[in-house]
């Protein structure tokens, strides 16, 4: 289980400042699964080489975002033969609605693999609405 | 109140492969194209590295566990053969709830890809780590480089 890291006090300027990475650091878009669950929202992203150590998830201002570095054990002395990734870190971004409960997010990396559960709030949840016979 | 309209958005699957693909119809390159080549986008993505006694082929299948990939050389060929279970929620009920993204491959795959001559298969050994395989396959010992000395006459 990793820790959901909640930044809100963060001013919108030095954010800006922050994006301007160094270019040949490439950035890949992970693909993800968002599927809709009665007491929650599940997320799911392909995040292939990306560690414990190297994924942070960050909840600011409802915008929620995953980053994590590729972390490959790659020998010194290796050249490139063919490359379908060509970027060492994934990074995506996502607006929460407000039904979310930010302080209960949780997520799990297996394999690569991260797994996002973000809990609506108690009056969000799913109410199934009985019809009354008339 | 608006703010779960932006759910409904589903943009395109894989966008920047779907901005490359688009590019590339645009601008071919005119050269003729390897004819084991793939579209970006596929999955597994592999990356190939050639070290002086080693090449090295890296293969990012996240969600995969050892057993999920059956790994096979062939001659120079390398094939990957796998399955990915799709992610399904469940309701309390056990109806199927909403999926708003799916961009996530899964099924069945397999895929090959050619490697250079001069490989030792006998000798390859494959990792797996956070969901990146790596298969490391030994050049046979003709091909490795060696150092010629010169002789005096």
């Amino acid at each position: 289980m990793n820790t959901v890291v909640r930044t809100s006090n963060r001013s919108p300027l030095p954010q800006r400042g922050e994006e301007q990475r160094p270019l040949q650091t490439e950035t890949l878009l992970p693909a993800v699964d968002i599927i809709e669950e009665p007491n929650a929202l599940k997320l799911v992203a392909d995040m292939p080489g990306v560690t414990h150590e190297t994924l942070k998830v960050e909840l600011d201002n409802n915008v929620l975002s995953l980053e994590g570095e590729i972390a490959l054990d790659m020998p010194e002395g290796l050249s490139a033969l063919h490359a379908e990734v060509r970027g060492q870190r994934f990074a995506r971004r996502f607006n929460l609605s407000r039904e979310v409960d930010g302080d209960a997010i949780s997520a799990t990396l297996v394999n690569g693999v991260l797994t996002l559960m973000l809990p609506k709030k108690d009056s969000h949840r799913t109410r199934r609405i009985e019809v009354q016979a008339a | 109140m608006f703010d779960d309209i932006k759910r409904f958005e589903t943009g395109s699957p894989q966008q920047l492969d779907w901005f490359r693909q688009l590019l590339d119809g645009f601008l071919p390159d005119g050269n003729a194209a390897d004819i084991r080549a793939v579209p970006r986008g596929s999955f597994p993505m592999i990356n190939v590295a050639r070290s002086d006694d080693t090449v090295r082929v890296y293969v990012f299948a996240a969600g995969l566990a050892p057993s999920d990939l059956t790994i096979d050389v062939q001659d120079n060929v390398l094939t990957l053969r796998g399955k990915r279970e799709p992610v399904m929620g469940s309701n309390d009920d056990g109806s199927t709830p909403p999926v708003f993204r799916r961009e996530r491959v899964s099924g069945e795959f397999v895929r090959a890809i050619a490697l250079p001559d001069g490989l030792d298969a006998e000798r390859a050994e494959a990792r797996h780590n956070h969901g990146v395989f790596e298969i490391v396959l030994p050049k046979r010992e003709e091909l490795k480089p060696r150092r010629i000395d010169v002789q005096v006459a």
